[in-house]
Formats: structure tokens, sequence, C-alpha cells
């Protein structure tokens, strides 16, 4: 799988969270990098000292309300300046540089988008804004990928939540960019929607795009990205693949539903082990809990097979997106 | 300079909303129905006097102030302005293609009431002098005033209220107790023009010079146009969180 996040020339992205298990090499063409970026409001600090690098793939933003996510995107979006740090979109400063828009494209989180305009005109207006020599073809082809055709001449005025969020995706998208970065993009989207946007997140992240999404929709977050930043109180908590952070967090326990032959025998077994701190029978399956992601995955078949257990079923019962982000924000 | 005929095209389109456009319409109808009244109740009609104290010193600040504060304030208020800001177009136009939106149809909406107020009151041979001295000087004047309260909006979101103060009681209750204060009013330099134009305007004190008055119309629309683009160039949007 593609990961997305790459360490900066620094090594920052990796202090600031549990590495990736695996580190990447330094990639020279990273679309976008934060280096070292702060932003502060007077006394109150939204985005404290964050570093990452983005090359191509899909990345989801997590973070309670608060957390400066909103703030983040905007400082890569060039709307904000950063107070300290530098925001670089292929290579080149994203604050006071129009230019980098021919690049970027931002679905931001505020849902108003031109009442008086249709959904076609819309995107029609960032086509000739963005100085395309066919506006009119490139805003049938946007309105076409989010799915707008049949409302494409009704004015937004009129659009439900989800129509505006999937018209502000055809803005974004009418130029083709290479950086897309998207505030909250599933909201008010149904559920068909949603699958048809994460699919266009998709298969334009295969076509060699750097995505980066914000959402409260964990569940969302873990079908559609290939990794995740987690941000909490302006910080940077975590980066990288979500189930590398995940196994790297080895003061937290890690639990596994176990089903076999003779769940009593592995289970004496397992307790045995250094790397089992618990072992329960619950609903008739086995339940493990360890500290050591690595060293039980490792000891679990070799213990069976040296008390004759046929394994029928191994399955980790914490490893959702959900549980690895209440995890970050409460440390 | 192909983005600027969208951005035209755009701002346009947001100002013509049908509450606006009534108000405006009433607004400079104003001093025709009191035209049509002067003429219907048999009163001595004085184009001149009536300009003055109707278009000068309330229409033409007025439509300029609710049309300048809203080229561009009311998409930084309701948040559609960050499409704009997120496309490759130098900031400059941006605020050059709202100012020409702000000054023309601030001009669209003066000028055919002076020239309609002017024919129903005026007669004889000064009636050209006047409309076309007050048509000229309020077309300096009103473009003047709304490149002023445009660039108020992209520094304040209180722009409609300052102005409104600038208004009333810089160049209503101050212009009359401080002499100084004509030097810095957009009202006091439209009337210095005027004057320079053969229009002989009501007032205690002389008119500024034509000389001052255009300096002081031309520094403030250049001087309005280059601080919006500053600020616009460095405008920021904050995030939600």
């Amino acid at each position: 799988m593609t990961q997305p996040i790459l360490p900066t020339a620094s090594g920052a992205a990796a202090q600031a969270a549990p590495a990736p298990a695996e580190p990447t090499p330094p990639n020279p063409i990273a679309a976008l990098e934060v280096d070292h970026v702060s932003r502060w409001y007077g006394n109150v600090v939204a985005v404290n000292d964050i570093s990452f690098a983005l090359g191509a793939g899909v990345t989801g933003l997590l973070g309670p309300n608060g957390a400066g996510k909103s703030t983040l995107l905007h400082l890569m979006a060039g709307l904000l300046a950063p107070s300290a740090g530098r925001v670089l979109v292929a290579g080149e400063s994203a604050w006071r540089r129009p230019a980098m828009y021919r690049q970027v494209g931002l679905v931001p989180e505020r849902e108003a988008v031109h009442p008086y305009l249709t959904g076609m005109g819309f995107a029609r207006l960032n086509a000739r804004l963005q100085g395309l020599p066919d506006p009119d073809a490139a805003a049938a082809r946007a309105i076409a990928a989010v799915d707008l055709t049949d409302a494409a001449d009704r004015p937004i005025g009129t659009y439900s939540k989800g129509m505006r969020q999937r018209a502000k995706l055809a803005g974004a998208l009418v130029h083709d960019p290479r950086v897309l970065l998207l505030d909250e993009p599933f909201n008010g989207l149904d559920p068909r929607q949603r699958l048809h946007m994460m699919a266009l997140l998709r298969s334009m992240a295969a076509e060699g795009r750097t995505i980066l999404f914000s959402s409260h929709i964990l569940e969302e977050v873990e079908r559609v990205a290939d990794s995740v930043l987690v941000v909490y109180a302006g910080r940077l908590a975590a980066a990288g693949d979500f189930r590398s952070i995940r196994r790297l967090m080895t003061d937290r326990p890690h639990t596994f539903t176990v089903a076999s032959s003779d769940d009593r025998r592995l289970g004496s077994a397992l307790l045995a082990d250094p790397s089992v701190f618990g072992a329960e029978l619950v609903g008739g399956r086995l339940a493990i809990r360890t500290a050591d992601y690595d060293a039980f995955t490792r000891a679990l078949p070799q213990l069976a097979r040296a008390n004759a257990v046929t394994l029928f079923e191994v399955a980790p019962t914490d490893d959702s997106l959900e549980s690895v982000f209440s995890y970050l924000v409460r440390r | 300079m192909s983005v600027v005929a969208p951005l035209v095209d755009v701002t346009l389109r947001g100002l013509l909303s049908r509450r606006r456009m009534i108000l405006l319409i009433l607004l400079a109808g104003l001093p025709v129905l009191v035209g049509l009244l002067v003429r219907a109740s048999g009163g001595h009609p004085d184009a001149g006097r009536v300009l003055d104290t109707l278009v000068v010193r309330t229409v033409m600040p007025l439509v300029a102030l609710i049309i300048g504060t809203a080229a561009i304030g009311s998409e930084i208020e309701d948040g559609t302005a960050v499409y704009l800001m997120i496309k490759p177009v130098a900031r400059w136009k941006i605020a050059l293609a709202k100012t020409l939106v702000a000054v023309g149809l601030t001009a669209a909406l003066v000028i055919p009431s002076i020239v309609i107020t002017g024919l129903l009151l005026g007669s004889g041979r000064d009636l050209t002098t006047v409309v076309v001295g007050y048509a000229i000087a309020c077309l300096v004047g009103g473009s003047a005033y709304a490149a002023a309260f445009l660039t108020l909006s992209v520094f304040t979101s209180r722009a409609l209220l300052l102005g409104l103060a600038y208004v009333l009681i810089w160049e209503g209750a101050l212009s009359g107790l401080l002499e100084g204060t004509k030097f810095l009013s957009i009202r006091q330099a439209t009337l210095g023009l005027a004057a320079a134009l053969g229009v002989n305007v009501p007032g205690s004190s002389p008119p500024l010079t034509a000389g001052v008055s255009v300096l002081v119309l031309v520094i403030t629309l250049v001087g309005a146009l280059l601080l919006a683009s500053w600020k616009l160039a460095r405008f920021e949007i904050r995030g939600g969180d």
C-alpha cells in the first residue's frame, strides 16, 4: 500500500508521533510539506510545531473539535500565514503565492456557495478563474465526476447539503489539481454519495494525487485513507499507517479473540508467555490481552503447535481507528 | 486580464439581489420623487439646491456605501470569498474587479438620478452646467466613495457602520464645526469639483479648489484600490477550529 506520509528532512514528524514501523526514505518530490509549523492567535496556540510531508495517496486528518484540523488545512491551503515554520507545496511556499492554486484544490468546511449560481455555473466560474482554455468542458467533466449532472442547471440555493458538498468538490476538481485538501467532505452526504466520494478520492489518489481530508467519521477515514494524521490540542499526536501506529503503542493493551480446537489448553499456554498478561473465556471464545503485538503474533502459532491445538480464527478486537484515536487523545 | 471578466460577472450577480436592488432604486429615486413633488406643488424649483442636498450629501454616499461594502464584504462575511482567494489570480485583480463593479453600479444609479432630477427642476441656460457639473463631480466622487467603502469592508466587518459614521458624523456634523475636516471629506472634494465645473455650490464656506478636489478624489480612489490589494494579498481565512 502507498505510504503517503514521508519523514521530513529534519525527521520531526517521527519525533512528534510514534514513528511508522518502516520509515520510508526521504522523498524529494513531496507534494506537500509542513515544516515545524505553528500558528497562534494572541495567546492561543492553534497549531503547535507540526511537521510532516505527504506524497501521493489519501491521508485522513483526525482530531476532536478544536484540535486544529481546519487551521492546519487552511495553513496548507495558503489561507493562513504560519506564525512559525513553513508550508511548502511542490517545494514552494504556500503563503502569498496565488500561482500555487494551479496545483491545489480546496473544499472548505463552510457550506456557503454562491446561491445564485447553478452547480454548472459554479464549476464554470472556478474553471474561468483557473484560466483554463475550455472552461465549459472542464466544468462539465467536474460536474460528471461528482455525480451532479442531473442537478447541474439548478441554482445552488436550492441544493441539499450533500449536493452543495458535491458542487464544492466539483469546483475544487475542475483544474485537475495535484493536491486536494478537503475539510469534512463527507458532511451531509447520504450513504450512496459517501461511497461515490470514497471511490472518487481513491481513484484520484491512484492517479498519483495527494489527497488530505479531515473527518470525524473514523470508519470512513479507515475505509478510504491510506494513512492518518492525528491532531490533538494543536499537536501532531501520530502520523502514518494507523495499524502501524497502533502496533507501536506498546504500552497500550491489544486484545484478540481466538477460536481454537481447545481454548482452555491454549489459554493456559498463552498465560505462561511473557507477551500475554490476560486470557479469559468470553462467549465461547478465548479473549487475550497483550502488551506486545509483534511478540504475541509470533508466539501464538508456535504455542498452538506445541500444544497440538488447531487455530480456527484469530481476530484483533480493538484495532479500529476509533480505538487508536481515543487512546491517542487520552494520552 | 481575462480573469477580471468572471470576477466582475460574479460580483454583479451577487450585488443584484432583489432586496438590495429595490432599496438602491428607491434611494436613487428619492431626488426624482422630490423633484416631482416640487413640480406638482408649484414651488420654486432649484435644481442646484436639490442636487446638492439630496444627491451629493445623501443619496450618493449611501448608494456607494451599500454597494461598496457589499461588493466584497458580503462574500467575506458569508464565506464565499474563499473561492476567489484559492485561485491563481493576483489579489490586486480581485480588488480591481470588485472596485470596477462598485464604481460602475454606483454611477449607474446616481448619474440618471442627477439627470432626471435636473431636467425636472432646472430651466434656463444654467441647467446644462448644473446637470453636467454635478454628474461629472458625482461620477468621480461616487467612485471615490465606493472604492473607499469597499476597502473599509476588506479591513473590517463593521464597514457599513463605520461608513455611515463617516458620512453622518465626519462629513455631516463635524464639517460645519471644524474647517480642516473638509480636506479629508469626499463630499467637500465632490462639491469643489462641481464648483470648478461652473456649478454655483450652495454653502457658507468657499469650496475646495479644483486642484485640491481632484487630488483628494484621485488619492482616495487610487489609495483605496492599493490598500484593498495590499490587504487582500495578506488576507487570512481562519479555520473552523
